[in-house]
């Protein structure tokens, strides 16, 4: 698969996504393999070591390479007003671009359906 | 006068009742840069002609034609609207700017609480990762805005599928969506018959971030799959009856707009919205130019009570 260039800010996210979504700390070739064959290893240093200066990540000596972590909880308070807007059913939740809708009933149905022809395809 | 107000209200209705096809016919983008103004243009075309139409009976009243140093008599004499008429359209006219007014000024609030409570989070355009097991992602307004995802939702996506996720709401962002939509939303709140349209803009502005994330991993059957996946994890942890927004859109449709072919622009929408656009601003403008043509008949003719001279601009 074709997968195109990046961004600096978009790579930067999807490393932040990956390590959030690791359970454990990882080290920079796990981080490349998880996000695709196409990245150069020192690509992925440059930006861990950049997300490290800025303080989004930690990193701990493991053997003779880093493992890397996100950082959950780094401001408190804003991260609960986020909560909050994440629970808010007013006009707050108005103003924000949610990545899906609610689903009737029939959405699902639809959705398994279409899933599942997508995904046959994918392997056929 | 009467016809070309009855030319800038039907050409509101045919916009009110084609504006959703028209928004399904063209490709998101473009339905959205195209629609957005277009309900705006329309809907003030209508109110202006209104607002004109109502100026008429207002300017008969005694303080208002001496101000405006026109006799009221041949006013009435020559206006072609009855007091009913012209009373009613400046009400519709004067109720749709307020409702325009309070939804626009509420909707620009919350923006703004929401953009204050990601002011001290990571940094314009920044991730923001929510440790919270229920599937979740948003983009918060403005081009600074942030993307907030939730753990939950992290860990249930391959790293192809994070990225598809990025992308749609980097897209969000970059293009201003929020504002593209505050725009629909005060239009439709002036003018409740365009709220069909609103909605289907709605929907185009996600497909938008859709096609935009499809470009980015440059696999449109990847976004397809990390659509329908959210969605459907979304449901299975959401406890029913959640009021969550409305936006979001149409999931299955956004999905099965994916998984066909890229849509490419049309001649056919392309010209009746410009069609419509032009048809409305000309007739709005026209009805503009028959009431200053009516009040400056009415100046011309002697005032029953002498005044000193005030010269009316408008």
């Amino acid at each position: 698969m074709e997968t195109g260039r990046r961004a600096r800010g978009t790579l930067e996210q999807e490393v932040v996504a990956a390590l959030a979504a690791a359970q454990r700390p990882m080290t920079p070739a796990e981080v490349r393999d998880q996000l695709g064959g196409d990245l150069a290893y020192t690509t992925v240093m440059t930006v861990l070591a950049r997300l490290s200066e800025k303080g989004l990540v930690t990193r701990k000596r493991v053997g003779r390479a880093y493992a890397y972590t996100a950082i959950r909880d780094e401001a408190e308070v804003t991260a609960r007003q986020m909560q909050k807007l994440l629970d808010a059913r007013d006009d707050r939740a108005a103003v924000l671009s949610r990545f899906v809708g609610t689903l009737t009933d029939e959405d699902e149905r639809l959705l398994v359906d279409l899933l599942r022809h997508a995904e046959g395809d994918d392997q056929g | 006068m009467t016809l070309p107000l009855l030319i800038t209200l039907s050409v509101m209705l045919t916009f009110a009742l084609v504006g959703p096809l028209l928004a399904r016919g063209l490709p998101p983008a473009i339905a959205t840069r195209l629609l957005v103004p277009a309900c705006l243009v329309v809907g003030a075309s209508a109110v202006w002609a209104l607002l004109t139409v109502g100026f008429t009976w207002v300017a008969q009243l005694g303080p208002v034609s001496r101000y405006g140093d026109w006799s009221p008599e041949q006013l009435r004499a020559d206006t072609p609207f009855p007091t009913i008429i012209a009373v009613g359209c400046g009400l519709v006219a004067v109720g749709s700017v307020t409702q325009a007014g309070v939804v626009g000024t509420r909707r620009v609030r919350r923006m703004i609480a929401v953009r204050n409570a990601c002011d001290q989070l990571g940094t314009p355009g920044s991730l923001v990762v929510l440790d919270n097991e229920r599937p979740d992602a948003f983009a918060t307004p403005g081009a600074g805005g942030r993307i907030v995802v939730t753990t939950g939702l992290l860990r249930a996506l391959t790293a192809a599928e994070r990225r598809a996720l990025l992308a749609h709401e980097a897209a969000h962002l970059a293009h201003r969506h929020a504002w593209w939509l505050l725009a629909t939303d005060v239009a439709a709140a002036a003018n409740p018959l365009l709220r069909p349209t609103a909605a289907a803009i709605e929907h185009a502005v996600e497909r938008w971030a859709d096609e935009e994330a499809a470009k980015a991993v440059t696999d449109r059957r990847l976004v397809a799959r990390t659509l329908a996946r959210t969605a459907l994890l979304t449901r299975a942890s959401t406890v029913p009856a959640t009021g969550l927004a409305a936006s979001g859109g149409d999931v299955p449709c956004r999905v099965r707009a994916l998984l066909a072919p890229p849509p490419r622009p049309r001649i056919l929408p392309l010209t009746v919205v410009l069609a419509l656009l032009i048809t409305s601003a000309v007739a709005a403008a026209t009805v503009q130019h028959r009431g200053d043509q009516l009040l400056d008949r009415a100046g011309a003719a002697p005032t029953s009570q002498p005044t000193t001279h005030h010269h009316h601009k408008r």
